[in-house]
């Protein structure tokens, strides 16, 4: 069920009266039982998954907690990882693991032949999963108490707002709320979180779905479009995929604080970052926040590493380059680990701060890879590694170099958020690549569509405006844009969420706008979120 | 009490701005050069009824007016199916004087498109046909229809009436040319085949009989992809043949008629130069009718 769907708002709709009118304990097996419909709607066969990951965390904990050997703590951790990560790497990357280790096989001349399986990606699957890690890590470092309530647990692992596409809600966040006597109708929560609601489909239906086709037709076949076309794409898809998964989380935030949960942001105008740094700190944040948290830090973090970070560093160095066939890519490593270690060799400081830069690009790979089973979303998280890499380099130079020319304040940050947002760009066209089925049998791949974009755009041929085809939709595009921008600067300067909640007479305009707007606008296909497939 | 007022006071400002946002927009497409808004707007006396869907914008109106001395009518638009053509051909004849010939691209009846129906929701309060098609399409959407009138103009449909609000649409076709590296490459595109969906057959035939219940002439064609293109669609004998049989008429084959480059905007699509090139082609083989009969009508 998604949300922007006729069976949703009839779902919704039965779903509040009856909750509102329910105890505490009542209130909770409605969620459950609403968030397993919900789930099931899509496919219910997938149901036994969730309740299986379910049962072996809640036992895990119950475990943890009354056992004080420190091994036996982390076998039964390992328990958790293992299922919980092979229910993740059976069907998400089983086949992705098998095709590359073929191919790989193949470039090298000896062929496996190992069969693919139709497998059915579960929606959802890496969220959830996400979500109940957490506890058990956060449970075996008792950072938290174990939840007794078998209810409670698994209505904190299935929670329909944010089931299948965030945010990732840590325990440590969501089970406490579970306590503290049924939710009453409140309604400022209710007027709060409508409006989150309905920014949140203001993003989805009225922009995220109208640039979709315009982007669509870019990333089918850019060999066909001239430049400037190409780069209204790559703007209408940075748009298009901020929309679909921010306007996601805030419906998600937005009903949950409605049902009297309170979830954390999970965006913050990401495209007003004027660094890297700054730009993973408001994009995604459950899903950042987790990886520095159980990924980053883990491994080292800023604080360098020891033999986990040279053995992961190992694999998610070496392994793409068999994989990927691209041996080329030994050299680069050459040339930039002989960069490194010639500065890491002065002093221990730089020895540290190497094994940070390899810390940031391991954790940037997965992040990457855990959005898809596709060495374009690697590739994704490689840049955004070696982004945060660059920046730690040459920041101290960079500002050095700001202040010694003296240029003046608005410009350096209008000129660092261009500069983010224009290798944020760059990164998406990897990330958004997709060959399709016809194109895989001409031997086209992701990776040659994500070159024959960025071809495109630097062959800088056809830069009028003629060139572009169906300025309807550049129109519609950019008005729905420059609308978004518009308010988000305006929330940030007036704060827009404040005044909804005390100014009837706003929060009325705001509203009716947001709806005219919707209605003008939207797109209202119930196009699917983008970030379910992850 | 004062939450029931806020209730209340969001949905009358919504209804109010809905239909206020509506009219305005009502009133700005009534008064659109667009064609679609003449024809329910006006009284139009063309001699010939174009109608096709993208592929339809090459009947271009300016040079066969120049060429013919025969007025016309365009109701070509991009992505046409012919359930929504049967719609707009049956208002056609009922508001406006027949014409003498109505010629039709028949490559139209390769798909349904239930979204471009949707987008001549904005026509839907002038026209019963239309109206019954959108409920046929989605009851959702007829009935969001009902709910808003802003909804009605959310289409690029609209957006084209409000930028034909002060100029004619007849010149509306590519003016590009198609690019070097695309036209080198037609011989690599995929093997392909035309498809009909079931719907198409009968509703091409009932905008036939509509025709010629009002003493149109009715001339059926294909009109030009780009060659290299037009040998990569493997069923574009049999798609005529099928046409031909279910409809009766002889279609025209111009698949292949302009074989200039510098005519083509991209495969499917003729440039205004293209256009040209082929609407000559018509008129020397008499698709119009005798150029010299039509000057004795003039004359008349």
């Amino acid at each position: 069920m998604i949300f922007n769907s006729i069976a949703f708002l009839v779902f919704i709709g039965i779903f509040l009266p009856i909750y509102f009118n329910l105890k505490e304990k009542g209130q909770l097996w409605l969620c459950l039982v609403g968030s397993y419909f919900f789930y099931g709607w899509w496919d219910y066969r997938f149901l036994s998954l969730i309740l299986f990951s379910t049962c072996i965390d809640y036992f895990v904990g119950l475990k943890m907690q009354g056992e004080n050997d420190q091994a036996k703590r982390k076998q039964l951790l390992i328990i958790s990882m293992v299922v919980n990560l092979g229910f993740l790497a059976f069907f998400k990357y089983f086949n992705f693991f098998i095709g590359s280790f073929d191919a790989a096989m193949q470039s090298v001349g000896v062929d496996v032949g190992y069969n693919t399986l139709n497998i059915v990606l579960p929606v959802g699957i890496s969220f959830y999963t996400f979500q109940s890690m957490s506890y058990t890590i956060d449970v075996y470092f008792k950072k938290i108490k174990v939840e007794p309530d078998f209810i409670k647990f698994a209505t904190f692992i299935s929670f329909f707002p944010q089931l299948v596409a965030g945010p990732i809600v840590r325990a440590i966040d969501f089970l406490p709320q579970f306590s503290g006597g049924a939710r009453k109708f409140n309604w400022d929560r209710i007027t709060s979180g409508l409006g989150q609601m309905l920014w949140g489909f203001f993003k989805k239906v009225a922009v995220a779905d109208s640039l979709a086709p315009f982007v669509d037709q870019c990333f089918a076949a850019p060999e066909g479009f001239s430049s400037l076309h190409l780069i209204i794409g790559i703007v209408f898809y940075s748009f298009q995929i901020y929309c679909d998964f921010s306007g996601y989380s805030d419906i998600a935030i937005g009903l949950a604080r409605i049902l009297g949960f309170d979830f954390p942001d999970n965006f913050k105008t990401p495209y007003f970052s004027k660094n890297f740094s700054e730009f993973w700190n408001r994009w995604h944040i459950s899903l950042s926040s987790w990886l520095r948290d159980y990924l980053y830090i883990p491994l080292g973090g800023n604080r360098g590493g020891g033999f986990g970070s040279y053995f992961f560093t190992i694999i998610a160095l070496i392994i793409p380059v068999f994989l990927s066939g691209w041996y080329w890519l030994i050299l680069v490593y050459g040339v930039v680990f002989a960069f490194i270690f010639r500065f890491a060799k002065k002093d221990i400081k730089n020895k540290v701060e190497v094994f940070t830069y390899m810390n940031l690009v391991i954790t940037m790979f997965l992040g990457g890879l855990w959005h898809g089973a596709s060495w374009a979303f690697a590739v994704w998280g490689y840049l955004h590694g070696t982004y945060l890499i660059v920046q730690r380099l040459i920041g101290p130079y960079y500002k050095k170099f700001v202040q010694t020319l003296r240029i003046p304040r608005p410009i350096v940050v209008a000129g660092d958020i261009a500069m983010v947002y224009f290798f944020t760009c760059l990164a998406w066209v990897f990330f958004r690549a997709k060959a399709s089925k016809e194109q895989l049998l001409l031997g086209i791949d992701d990776f040659d569509i994500a070159s024959q974009y960025i071809a495109g755009i630097a062959a800088f041929e056809g830069m009028s405006f003629g060139t572009v085809i169906n300025k309807f939709m550049v129109a519609k595009g950019v008005i729905l844009i420059a609308t978004l921008l518009f308010v988000e600067i305006a929330d940030f300067k007036f704060d827009f969420s404040s005044l909804i909640k005390t100014n009837p007479v706003f929060r009325v305009i705001s509203f009716a706008t947001i709806l005219w707007i919707i209605a003008f606008f939207g797109s209202f296909g119930a196009n699917s979120f983008i970030y379910f497939q992850f | 009490m004062k939450k029931v007022i806020w209730i209340f006071a969001l949905i009358a400002l919504f209804f109010l701005g809905d239909r206020v946002g509506g009219y305005i927009l009502k009133s700005l497409a009534e008064k659109s050069q667009f064609r679609y808004s003449r024809m329910y707007q006006q009284d139009i006396d063309a001699d010939i009824l174009l109608v096709g869907n993208s592929r339809g914008l090459m009947f271009y109106q300016p040079y066969i007016e120049k060429k013919t001395s025969r007025s016309t009518f365009n109701l070509s638009y991009n992505g046409m199916p012919i359930d929504l053509a049967e719609a707009l051909v049956g208002d056609y004849l009922e508001k406006n004087k027949a014409p003498d010939l109505m010629l039709l691209d028949v490559t139209m009846c390769d798909r349904m498109n239930n979204q471009l129906v949707a987008g001549f929701n904005m026509y839907g309060p002038y026209s019963p046909r239309i109206r019954q098609l959108i409920r046929d399409t989605s009851t959702t959407m007829a009935n969001a229809t009902i709910l808003t009138h802003l909804y009605r103009y959310n289409s690029e449909v609209f957006q084209r009436s409000l930028t034909y609000l002060n100029k004619s649409d007849e010149d509306w076709l590519l003016d590009r040319r198609i690019l070097q590296n695309i036209a080198d490459d037609a011989v690599n595109y995929p093997e392909y085949n035309i498809t009909i969906p079931e719907p198409a057959m009968p509703a091409l035939n009932r905008v036939i009989k509509m025709a010629k219940e009002k003493g149109v002439k009715v001339k059926l064609v294909i009109n030009p992809y780009f060659p290299a293109f037009a040998d990569r669609i493997m069923n574009l004998a049999d798609f005529k043949s099928t046409v031909e049989k279910a409809t009766g008429e002889k279609v025209y084959n111009y698949s292949k008629s302009v074989t200039d480059i510098d005519g083509f905007g991209d495969y499917q699509h003729l440039n205004k130069s293209g256009a040209r090139l082929y609407i000559d082609e018509l008129i020397k083989d008499g698709i119009f009718g005798s150029l010299k009969a039509q000057e004795t009508m003039k004359l008349k």
